[in-house]
């Protein structure tokens, strides 16, 4: 990569994070009522605790929220270029440290599922390309696609249903088990793997047909290549042919949907981790909106965007390695 | 023991709603170290042969025949024994270059595969073998690193050769190895190919639709028609003498066998893939008879190692003259020989232009043939028949005759309709009505306007052109086989003349009538003319393909008549003997 190209790119970069920047601020203060009226509780018992006017105010004025909306905003910026997220209103502790006790929950199950997602998809769209207009092609592609017409968050609950409620082999809820000793990092290990297996095979289900078919649809249109009719005359074997040669240059467009993926699997979570009670940054994202938490929302919104923007940028560059036409 | 034995080889790709026959029963063989070419236009089934020598057609098709290599059925072979032979024994080039190598590969990665899949090498002597392929096809090493992309279309074309030599086949087959370059790369590649057949003894299997490049290379040829062979043989012979008219109209629509001449396509489209009855040439054919339609023809020898598929044994023969004189009597009792033992054939379909100075005779030899004029000695025969008398020009499909001067062959006082119309007259052919609409067609044909007030028209008031038009015209309504055109545009200025040659022209090859076209001006001849025959004195004195005759006249009097065209570049003609001194290059 020369230096204009990565130039322009670092443009590019910043002038998206500004703008999201500034959405993250505004849209929070769009919605209707404010962090120091809440009347409703998202958890059942809890009490609502409701204040004076006075305390209000103070409060409002405490959190600079009585100030112009144009100073807020440039305080804001102040604040975020110091790595200053601000105060959580409802749990008091520093925003970044609420982000940072919830995150790693959504990157460990975002992952776990791009990875299982991407490797299933591209394993099945493989033997369908194969297999191509035999009856297992058929099979799989018409299975898959009314699969793929279930909503997650109804996908979750049956899930949840057959193997927490019915059979009870999984845990209902939570990232780990409370309370628990752990003999040792194994046992510790599988404890977080039991909680994530449904939040991961829901948000993996998700998207394993949008993998298939791209892997399968590009597969059939790379095999009918010359290259690939080269590979054959060589005498290089079926297996080779399909791996080496049609697999590399299908996997190019599957890339750049992997990118995409984890941004929408973002939205994803809130609502996998609504299902399954899953401790990450959905479910405190939902909770942060319920209680008009401006500081968190605005602090997860942020975390979220920039990851989403680092993956693609990420995206980028291992398509600039797979791909040797777009490097220069 | 040949190498490779192709026989009755019939391919068929099955289609959703209709299955394609692309190749039709094709057998060949080839000779070690031997370079067989297979030329036909698109669609014509060559990458289909290619394909299913390594039986590498999908599912979709299905195949019959024959294929065996040095002896063994290739069919009988299983997968993994047919995996042992591919790129082994037999390596493939594929047409377009840029599809033919994986983008994502390293071209050095591409050219070691098959080594180390049939090779018992290790990776770094690959790559050090790789290196020296790479010097052998002319590309540099440094080359191995990068991926096709960064490669031009004639290096990528030498990466692909590299591959193709990498495991020393017994045999390759290139198909369209050049048809994507331009035509400097393409002779390079050309050299190359040249030298490692020579140098290395490869047997190859040239597949390409540019017969100049393949007739350059290979010893013999096939050409491929419509998924059958049409004809085969020696290529000097073929070039020279092509005996089917698919091939005469595939050389003749070559622009480095005919220098001068302007192109002409076959006309029609092929039937690519249709299932047919009869030869598969028939409806583009400028011969055909009953049997054409109804049955196909097989591929006979047919003496010199040749072979064709034809009902009618090939190009046939129109009209043939044999020892004729005629002598014009002079006022003192001396004689003046204007036909002087001329032998003369015309085939179907041909364009022989007889030329030479004014009073060489030219006219009087036209008359003759069109049986106007009965020589002294000698015989005419049109398709078998004498033309005694005329009477071939009384009858639909037979010799037909338009002169020098339009003014004397269409009367002043006639109406356009009734000059074209009079031979309908005259021969009592049709009705009123159907005669009109004869008419309408014969003037559509050659250009002019078709309305009431143009057929009312006297020919007094019309143009040069347009009187040469109604001419032809009149010619054209009788449907001739063979058109003589005796001068035809000697009379009209250069603008008008081309016109009417560009029309004459397209009409013989639409319709492809056979025509002698007699003029004196070598230059316009060359642009139209297939044959050339030269008159002087009577006497033909040389005959020959239109571009031998101008590149190298064999006789003092051609020389004169080539030397006396006045060219606007004096270098005109020392060109056009640089043009075959390169085109010598070309051929082995
Ligand atoms: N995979 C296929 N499926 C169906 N029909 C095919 C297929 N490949 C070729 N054909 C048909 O078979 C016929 C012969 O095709 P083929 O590719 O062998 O011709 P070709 O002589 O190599 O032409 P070109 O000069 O354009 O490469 C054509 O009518 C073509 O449409
Ligand atoms: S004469 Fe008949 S058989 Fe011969 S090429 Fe013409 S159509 Fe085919
Ligand atoms: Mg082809």
């Amino acid at each position: 990569m020369n230096e204009k190209t990565r130039n322009t790119l670092i443009i590019r970069f910043v002038i998206t994070l500004l703008v999201i920047l500034a959405i993250n601020f505004f849209l929070p203060r769009m919605m209707p009522g404010d962090p120091f009226s809440t009347t409703s509780s998202d958890v059942q018992g809890e009490d609502i605790v409701t204040m004076t006017e006075e305390q209000r105010q103070y409060f409002i004025s405490y959190y600079g929220m009585d100030l112009p909306l144009h100073e807020q905003f440039f305080r804001y910026l102040a604040n975020m270029a110091h790595g200053d997220f601000g105060q959580s209103i409802y749990y008091k502790i520093p925003v970044t440290s609420v982000i940072l006790i919830h995150l790693p929950w959504t990157i460990l199950i975002i992952f776990c599922a791009t990875a299982l997602s991407t490797a299933v998809g591209i394993i099945l769209g493989l033997i369908s390309a194969r297999n191509r207009k035999k009856r297992s092609d058929r099979v799989m592609m018409t299975g898959l696609i009314a699969f793929s017409e279930i909503p997650s968050f109804l996908l979750g609950i049956i899930l949840l249903l057959i193997f927490c409620v019915w059979l009870k082999l999984l845990p209902l809820a939570g990232a780990v088990t409370p309370f628990a000793h752990y003999a040792g990092v194994v046992d510790q290990a599988l404890d977080i793997a039991h909680h994530a297996f449904l939040p991961v095979l829901t948000l993996a289900l998700a998207q394993l047909t949008g993998v298939y078919l791209l892997t399968r649809n590009t597969l059939i249109t790379v095999s009918s290549k010359d290259y690939i009719r080269t590979a054959y005359a060589k005498g290089l074997g079926e297996r080779i042919v399909w791996t080496r040669h049609a697999l590399r240059n299908a996997l190019l467009p599957v890339v750049t949907r992997t990118g995409f993926m984890i941004g929408l699997m973002m939205g994803g979570a809130v609502l996998v981790e609504t299902v399954f009670s899953y401790p990450g940054i959905g479910l405190t994202l939902r909770s942060a909106v319920v209680n008009r938490d401006y500081a968190l929302i605005q602090g997860i919104l942020l975390v979220t965007a920039v990851s989403i923007l680092l993956c693609n940028l990420l995206v980028d560059q291992v398509y600039r390695k797979l791909d040797p036409r777009v490097s220069d | 023991m040949t190498l490779l034995e192709v026989s009755d080889l019939k391919c068929q790709y099955r289609l959703d709603s209709h299955t394609v026959q692309a190749v039709d029963g094709v057998s060949f063989y080839l000779q070690p170290g031997e370079i067989l070419g297979i030329v036909g236009e698109s669609g014509s089934g060559k990458t289909t042969i290619a394909l299913s020598i390594l039986r590498m057609l999908g599912h979709s098709a299905s195949v019959s025949g024959r294929v065996s290599f040095e002896g063994r059925d290739l069919s009988s072979l299983t997968v993994p024994e047919m995996n042992q032979l591919r790129w082994k024994e037999i390596a493939i080039v594929f047409q377009n270059s840029l599809e033919a190598l994986n983008p994502v590969m390293t071209i050095g990665e591409q050219v070691t595969e098959p080594m180390l899949r049939h090779l018992p090498i290790t990776p770094s002597e690959a790559k050090a073998r790789c290196v020296d392929l790479f010097v052998m096809v002319g590309l540099d090493p440094s080359w191995m690193n990068v991926y096709p992309h960064q490669l031009s279309g004639g290096m990528r074309q030498r990466a692909m050769l590299a591959m193709a030599l990498s495991c020393d086949p017994r045999l390759i087959v290139l198909d369209e190895v050049t048809s994507a370059l331009d035509a400097f790369t393409r002779k390079e590649i050309r050299e190359l190919l040249y030298s490692l057949q020579k140098t290395r003894g490869y047997s190859m299997v040239l597949i390409s639709h540019d017969i100049t490049f393949v007739s350059s290379l290979a010893s013999r040829l096939i050409v491929l028609y419509s998924g059958t062979i049409v004809e085969s043989g020696p290529t000097p012979e073929i070039l020279n003498d092509p005996r089917h008219p698919y091939t005469r109209g595939l050389i003749h629509a070559t622009p480095d066998i005919f220098l001068y001449k302007d192109l002409w396509g076959i006309p029609g489209d092929s039937p690519a893939g249709e299932k047919q009855t009869g030869c598969p040439f028939n409806l583009r054919c400028t011969q055909p008879v009953d049997a054409c339609r109804e049955t196909a023809p097989f591929l006979r020898p047919c003496g010199n190692g040749r072979e064709i598929a034809c009902h009618r044994g090939g190009i046939a023969t129109l009209l043939k003259a044999e020892g004729l004189r005629f002598r014009y009597p002079l006022p003192d009792k001396k004689t003046l020989q204007a036909v002087d033992d001329v032998d003369l054939e015309i085939h179907e379909g041909e364009v022989l232009a007889v030329v030479g100075q004014t009073g060489s005779g030219k006219s009087t030899l036209a008359h003759i043939l069109a049986g106007v004029l009965v020589p002294e000695t000698g015989n005419v025969l049109f398709m078998n028949g004498s033309v005694h008398g005329g009477t071939q020009g009384h009858r639909f499909r037979g010799i037909q005759i338009v002169f020098q001067d339009p003014f004397s062959s269409t009367s002043n006082r006639f109406t356009v309709c009734d000059a074209v119309k009079e031979p309908l007259d005259i021969n009592k052919i049709g009705d009123g009505e159907e005669r009109l609409r004869m008419v309408k067609e014969a003037l559509d044909l050659v250009r002019l306007p078709s309305t009431d007030q143009f057929l009312g028209k006297y020919c007094g008031e019309l143009s040069g052109g347009q009187r040469q038009r109604v001419a032809l015209a009149r010619a054209m309504i009788m449907k001739p086989r063979l058109l003589i055109a005796d001068e035809i545009t000697s009379a009209l200025d250069v603008s008008t003349a081309a016109n009417v040659l560009r029309l004459l022209k397209g009409l013989q090859n639409r319709r492809g009538f056979a025509m002698i076209y007699i003029s004196h001006d070598l230059s316009l001849t060359l642009k139209i003319a297939d044959r050339i025959a030269v008159m002087d004195a009577g006497r033909i004195v040389e005959t020959g393909n239109a571009h031998d005759v101008m590149l190298s006249p064999k006789t003092g009097y051609t020389r004169r008549l080539v030397g006396a065209r006045i060219g606007l570049c004096c270098h005109d003609h020392d060109h056009a003997q640089e043009m075959r001194a390169d085109d010598r290059k070309l051929k082995p």
